[in-house]
């Protein structure tokens, strides 16, 4: 550690040597492809489309900030705390960097946030708010932790088994929220006839605990979790929600920058875990999935930020689309590690609700644009944002989730 | 440190905060993404940061006239991907897919028009020159706000050029910012060949590399012609200093050759080999190498995020990047490496210079990419102690630093002819009376 810094006891401190390797180049700034196949360019990060001014736009400026917070050059405000909670944690400046600071990026982002809650400084009320009941409810939408499972009909939970193969891990979005991206996977499952069960002490998987920095109270979510395949003698978690997938595969399991493993210990060494896409795509690869109907429909897919640029997964998705009959794949300009978030991570649609949703409307116009009639993502967070602003702006676009798609004309052959 | 930052949208906007600025008497630093490495965007004075990365429009590319005005805000990203979909026609038949202009060692967020009128230099060198020999119009406003035109633009909607107007253009390129803000700007754009290749050979001493170079020059059949020492040829550059093997060459060459039939790159290259054949017949020890696939692909297919990265610059070193940029007769280049090569050296720095001819083979390009920890002030102070050292040493010899911060540029006054600093700054005293635009950035107010 460098002995010009001044305020070495922040969160941030503890990886500044990587921090400090940013060249300043500002290639996080702005999406850029050239070359003989390709010619991209495009606006990726959101906060810098939306607020411009350089401390939002891309890495290079919360780098800026941190640095001179560690120099004490300047203190924690308000103003910098809007820097740090309007980011969505997207990825895409980490996509475009090419220096040694680029794996340390999106956690960077986390530290500051960190650092920020222990400041005098405005945290948005709504992610204080749902920050005060989580480790009450285990979940961040305030409801009661009783009600998780409230979605699933009677027939379906009384045919679950007490121990399965697979923990078909729900995620709190899908279990308060968008209960029938839950119940599509479910029956999904069942036609495919994967061995899994539901468990009633899932808890939030502390993905909105961790992008936000909340990292005490994240503690016990990760090792409350991490005891679940033990205790129902499980080998894989598979979920629908591209954050659980991000947080389960890489926080609890990976070494720093990738996850938390610097501070929850490696967790779920033995436990598999899987996105229901890429279960799906390996089934159908093996010839175990038979079409039994079309989805005759023009359809564009919206890549998760959790699903795509923090865990590679771009292809599973899109090479089911693209098998399902009579359904016509289209892509959006901005695509896989080019995508654009829609508004909804990070903190950011709880925080700032009326950005996130414009956020989401220019993705929403995007899909309009590539005249398809359905918008589809691998994500019940993404189907809340994109939803609400089709809804708001009275799109002629549906949003339906991707396996809520392929359920109803799926059998295991 | 600034004390405000405004963003404008527009010009009107632009000329309300000028006039402001000057019944206050405020300094204002035009700033596009800060991403100029002598940081010309560093407020000498505090003041207003006017950021004008929202002024982003692509106004007009003229594919028959060979043309385009852009605002300050246009990244490289994006002008690159707008000229690369403009399909010039001639006659009905389509001759070229899109069009090029010269892009540098930048990142792609990098404005086009900030580095076009500080004498931003790109791929087309040694073809066309400097990107500010480019221009073709521009609309400016003074730090007193008021909106000139200058060019053909200045009499009707053609930007198409300057010429044979009085060159009033040069009142604001090369002048660090200081003396008004450009809100549009019209530059040449030209077809892109869709034959090329790389030709390589290195030497064992700057001289025999320079004599390679400056012969290979006369022809003017190449896009660009670079040296690079066998310190910057490393990935990362070598930090801190340490020997090169004694069997490794001193320089590295690549020349790119483009064309418009596989033909005319034929051609060229028989051309370059006999360069190299008449230049080993007189005694000039040029040795053959392979260059990279990789470093090739960075070459001939720019803008590009390969060449445009610091990354082979600074990694592993610390993070700090810097150098001293200057164009310098070619005839210099070896006499300068050897005092550079030295100074650095001394200061535990790797010589990692680097040529590149311009136009004709009258000047070129000298600069030493400077790695240096900036987590350690001691590795801070020798690489500012070094490029300082490096400038000092160069201007009896011709040399003069692009684009220089405040350092380079008092080293440079310290030398000037008494006339032409009293021309500068009766000049700045004409357009800036309050000296509020950039102050402090020439030296000279």
């Amino acid at each position: 550690m460098s002995h010009l810094l001044k305020n070495k006891n922040l969160e941030i401190a503890k990886i500044y040597d990587y921090v400090s390797m940013c060249t300043h180049c500002g290639n996080c700034k702005y999406g850029y492809e050239y070359g003989p196949d390709a010619n991209f360019a495009a606006m990726l990060c959101v906060q810098g489309d939306k607020f411009n001014f350089d401390s939002y736009r891309g890495s290079r400026g919360k780098v800026s900030l941190a640095r001179s917070l560690m120099h004490n050059r300047i203190g924690f405000s308000d103003a910098v705390a809007h820097v740090l909670f309007t980011c969505t944690g997207c990825g895409a400046c980490q996509q475009m960097c090419e220096t040694d600071i680029k794996p340390y990026i999106l956690r960077m982002f986390e530290a500051l946030r960190a650092d920020a809650w222990k400041q005098n400084v405005k945290i948005p009320a709504n992610i204080k708010a749902w920050s005060d009941t989580i480790g009450k409810n285990y979940n961040p939408y305030k409801e009661k932790h009783e009600k998780r499972l409230d979605w699933i009909p009677s027939s379906i939970k009384s045919s679950l088994p007490k121990k399965a193969e697979y923990i078909y891990f729900v995620g709190c979005t899908a279990s308060y929220r968008q209960k029938e991206v839950a119940l599509a996977t479910v029956r999904l499952l069942q036609k495919l006839k994967v061995d899994f069960t539901i468990v009633d002490d899932e808890w939030c998987c502390a993905s909105p605990l961790l992008r936000t920095g909340q990292y005490d109270t994240a503690k016990d979510f990760v090792e409350h979790n991490s005891a679940l395949p033990d205790k129902y003698k499980a080998s894989a978690f598979i979920t629908t929600c591209s954050g659980c997938y991000r947080t389960l595969s890489r926080d609890y399991k990976m070494d720093a920058p990738e996850g938390y493993a610097d501070k929850y210990g490696k967790n779920l060494p033995n436990t598999k875990v899987l996105h229901t896409t890429q279960l799906v795509e390996e089934m159908m690869n093996k010839g175990e999935i038979e079409f039994t109907g079309k989805f005759a429909q023009k359809v564009t897919y919206h890549d998760p930020c959790h699903l795509g640029r923090h865990a590679e997964v771009y292809d599973a998705p899109r090479n089911i689309l693209k098998k399902v009959p009579g359904l016509e794949f289209v892509e959006m300009y901005r695509n896989k590690k080019f995508s654009f978030c829609c508004g909804a991570g990070g903190g950011v649609r709880g925080g700032f609700a009326d950005y996130s949703l414009e956020t989401a409307t220019k993705r929403v116009k995007e899909a309009e644009a590539t005249g398809a009639q359905v918008l589809t993502s691998a994500c019940p967070f993404c189907y809340t944002n994109l939803h609400d602003a089709i809804e708001m702006n009275k799109s002629p676009l549906k949003f339906e989730d991707i396996i809520q798609i392929i359920e109803p004309i799926v059998k295991r052959k | 440190m600034p004390d405000y930052v405004v963003m404008p949208k527009t010009v009107t906007e632009i000329q309300r905060v000028l006039r402001l600025a000057n019944h206050r008497k405020i300094p204002v630093i035009p700033y596009c993404n800060g991403t100029n490495i002598g940081g010309l965007c560093v407020p000498e004075e505090g003041g207003i940061i006017m950021d004008l990365k929202r002024m982003d429009q692509i106004i007009k590319i003229d594919p028959e006239t060979c043309y385009a005005v852009i605002e300050p805000g246009v990244s490289h990203a994006a002008f690159s991907a707008a000229l690369k979909a403009s399909n010039p026609q001639w006659k009905g038949n389509e001759f070229s897919k899109g069009f090029d202009f010269g892009w540098g060692v930048h990142p792609a967020s990098a404005s086009v028009l900030a580095m076009a009128i500080n004498h931003g230099i790109g791929h087309l060198n040694g073809r066309i020159g400097i990107n500010s020999q480019l221009l073709t119009g521009m609309e400016v406003v003074l730090p007193t706000g008021e909106v000139c035109k200058l060019g053909s633009c200045a009499y009707s909607d053609s930007w198409h050029s300057y010429l044979p107007l009085p060159r009033m253009d040069g009142l604001f390129t090369g002048w660090l910012g200081t003396t008004g803000i450009v809100t549009k700007l019209g530059m040449w754009i030209f077809p892109i060949r869709p034959f090329k290749d790389v030709c390589t050979i290195a030497a064992a001493s700057a001289d025999d590399i320079t004599k390679y170079m400056v012969h290979w020059r006369h022809y003017s059949l190449c896009d660009e012609v670079t040296a690079v020492s066998w310190w910057l040829a490393q990935v990362p550059i070598v930090f801190p200093y340490r020997e090169k093997p004694k069997d490794a060459p001193e320089f590295y060459s690549y020349t790119v050759l483009t064309g418009w039939t596989q033909e005319e790159i034929d051609y060229k290259k028989k051309m370059w080999k006999q360069v190299v054949a008449q230049e080993r017949a007189k005694g000039t020890k040029l040795i053959d190498f392979e260059y990279p696939p990789e470093a090739k692909k960075g070459r001939t297919e720019l803008p590009s995020r390969i060449v445009g990265s610091t990354k082979n610059y600074s990694k592993s070193c610390g993070g700090g990047i810097a150098w001293p940029g200057t164009f310098a007769p070619c005839k210099s280049w070896p006499i300068l490496y050897e005092k550079w090569k030295e100074i650095y050296i001394r200061h535990g720095l790797s010589p990692a210079t680097r040529f590149t001819d311009y136009q004709g083979a009258h000047y070129g390009m000298l600069r030493c990419m400077t790695p240096f920890n900036k987590r350690d002030p001691a590795s801070v102070q020798a690489a500012r102690d070094a490029m300082v050292e490096c400038v000092r040493a160069g201007i009896p010899e011709g040399m003069l630093p692009y684009k220089p911060p405040v350092e380079y540029q008092n080293e440079l006054n310290a030398v000037a002819d008494a006339g032409y600093l009293y021309l500068t700054a009766k000049i700045k005293d004409m357009l800036d009376p309050n000296n509020i635009l950039n102050p402090g950035k020439l030296g000279v107010r």
